[in-house]
């Protein structure tokens, strides 16, 4: 199996968690003896290349930070730029005189794919730890599969991946996990595995860890902000209010 | 205050939107604040329309600095910042949009990403997820005013998502066919 793999985060990638994610993910694939080819979306260079790799490939993984609830603002420009179906069928004056456009507006026909249509796979992670957290975005994905014409092979659902770019000790802690699920991704070429849906965790966390990680948030963790803010040199407190007269 | 933020370059809804909203005002100053209340207020405070749709506004680059190195600033100096400025004393906002994808567009994603400067970092518990503690006492309820074709139930979700993060309600969301209803939320 080979795949294409998009990391959809605008992170430059030296920064970006979905890249040391994806480096472990990887790592399981070459157990499974996949191959892969992996681009960044923050490089506007790569996409020219992202795009073509898009139509001859039976394999895609887009792995994506969840951002305000759904797909990042930038993603979605790169995919605003793939020649989908609906896109080609929405009726735009410009697009209209384009003889190929209308060819396929008359028609309804689907973008063609190299082979048959390809399986859209997706790794999404987000700061927030439970896994409802990430229940909307991963609706959308699905729906996302669809309008870009390609069969759906499921989402990984992952929170509490804030810390990786901060905290080196956590790194390894937080991303070796996603070893095992890149060698069942090598191995089926999808993300519908009992194994996978398992991975997210608690849905929702019970009271009484709910009052104990609380107080944490007014205590320890707080401080822990305050510290990696003064190791930016912020010297304003995180609470600022900087446009309030 | 109404923000009503324009990510289209279709300046016939805010036209539209200008002028039912500005023979609305003048009912209410006519009625008096004193009988019809909370609305009132927030009617005779305005409304203000934001062209965004030729303004030059980035992604959120996801950088963090707006949390950790200049609380509440965005390091990104483009002309969001007007935006994030009037954010703070709005009651409601309006976000007119194109679609792709059945979703909003990347414009129209973007105004709501580079909403993070309104969270601080620190963390709570909201019933029973955790959400970034607000930096500001403004509560900005929001709404989706969009063109185009888009999963109407899915963006109702979202809508509903991206309020509880910001501690606010959903106004709903409107295909504009339907920009007279979206209208009559706009008090
Ligand atoms: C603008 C913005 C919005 C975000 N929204 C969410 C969110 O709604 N829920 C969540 O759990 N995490 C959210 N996050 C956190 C990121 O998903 C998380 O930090 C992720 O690990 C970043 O991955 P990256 O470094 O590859 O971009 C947001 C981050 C940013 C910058």
């Amino acid at each position: 199996m080979h795949a294409l793999i998009i990391n959809g985060s605008p992170r430059i990638k030296k920064y970006s968690n979905t890249d040391k994610i994806l480096s472990k993910f990887t790592e399981g694939m070459k157990e499974s003896g996949a191959t892969w080819e992996q681009y960044e979306v923050s490089d506007r260079q790569q996409w020219d290349t992202m795009r073509d790799a898009f139509f001859r490939s039976e394999h895609i993984l887009i792995a994506l930070p969840l951002f305000f609830e759904c797909i990042p603002g930038l993603l979605l420009e790169f995919l605003e730029t793939l020649p989908v179906p609906e896109k080609l069928s929405t009726p735009n004056p410009e697009k209209l005189s384009d003889p190929m456009c209308e060819k396929h507006c008359n028609n309804d026909t689907k973008i063609e794919f190299s082979a048959s249509a390809p399986t859209l796979s997706f790794l999404l992670q987000g700061g927030f730890s439970e896994g409802i957290q990430l229940r909307c975005c991963e609706a959308y994905l699905e729906i996302l599969a669809e309008r870009l014409g390609c069969r759906y092979g499921g989402t990984l659902v992952k929170g509490d991946n804030f810390g990786i770019r901060f905290d080196e000790s956590q790194r390894e802690r937080v991303t070796t996990p996603y070893q095992k699920m890149g060698s069942i991704y090598g191995r089926d070429g999808e993300l519908t595995d009992e194994e996978c849906r398992k991975f997210t965790g608690p849905e929702v966390f019970p009271a009484y860890i709910r009052m104990l990680v609380g107080v944490l948030f007014k205590t320890v963790v707080k401080k822990g902000f305050m510290k990696m803010a003064a190791d930016w040199g912020c010297d304003r407190p995180l609470d600022d209010r900087p446009y309030e007269s | 205050m109404i923000l009503i933020v324009n990510t289209t370059t279709d300046t016939s809804i805010t036209d539209e939107i200008r002028e039912a909203l500005a023979s609305g005002n003048a009912l209410f100053s006519t009625a008096g604040a004193k009988s019809a209340g909370k609305d009132a207020s927030s009617a005779a405070s305005g409304f203000e329309i934001v062209e965004a749709g030729t303004m030059r506004i980035s992604y959120c680059v996801g950088c963090n600095e707006c949390w950790l190195k200049t609380p509440g600033i965005c390091a990104l100096k483009d002309d969001y910042e007007e935006i994030l400025k009037k954010l703070i004393h709005a009651d409601q906002m309006w976000l007119i949009t194109e679609t792709a994808l059945g979703f909003v567009d990347h414009k129209g994603k973007n105004i709501i990403d580079r909403m993070i400067p309104l969270a601080t970092m620190n963390l709570q518990f909201k019933g029973k997820q955790m959400r970034h503690i607000p930096r500001y006492k403004q509560r900005t309820d929001v709404g989706i005013i969009y063109r185009g074709d888009a999963d109407r139930s899915f963006l109702e979700r979202w809508n509903q998502r991206v309020t509880l993060n910001l501690h606010s309600h959903s106004l709903g969301v409107f295909p504009v066919t339907e920009k007279k209803e979206a209208i009559a939320c706009m008090h």
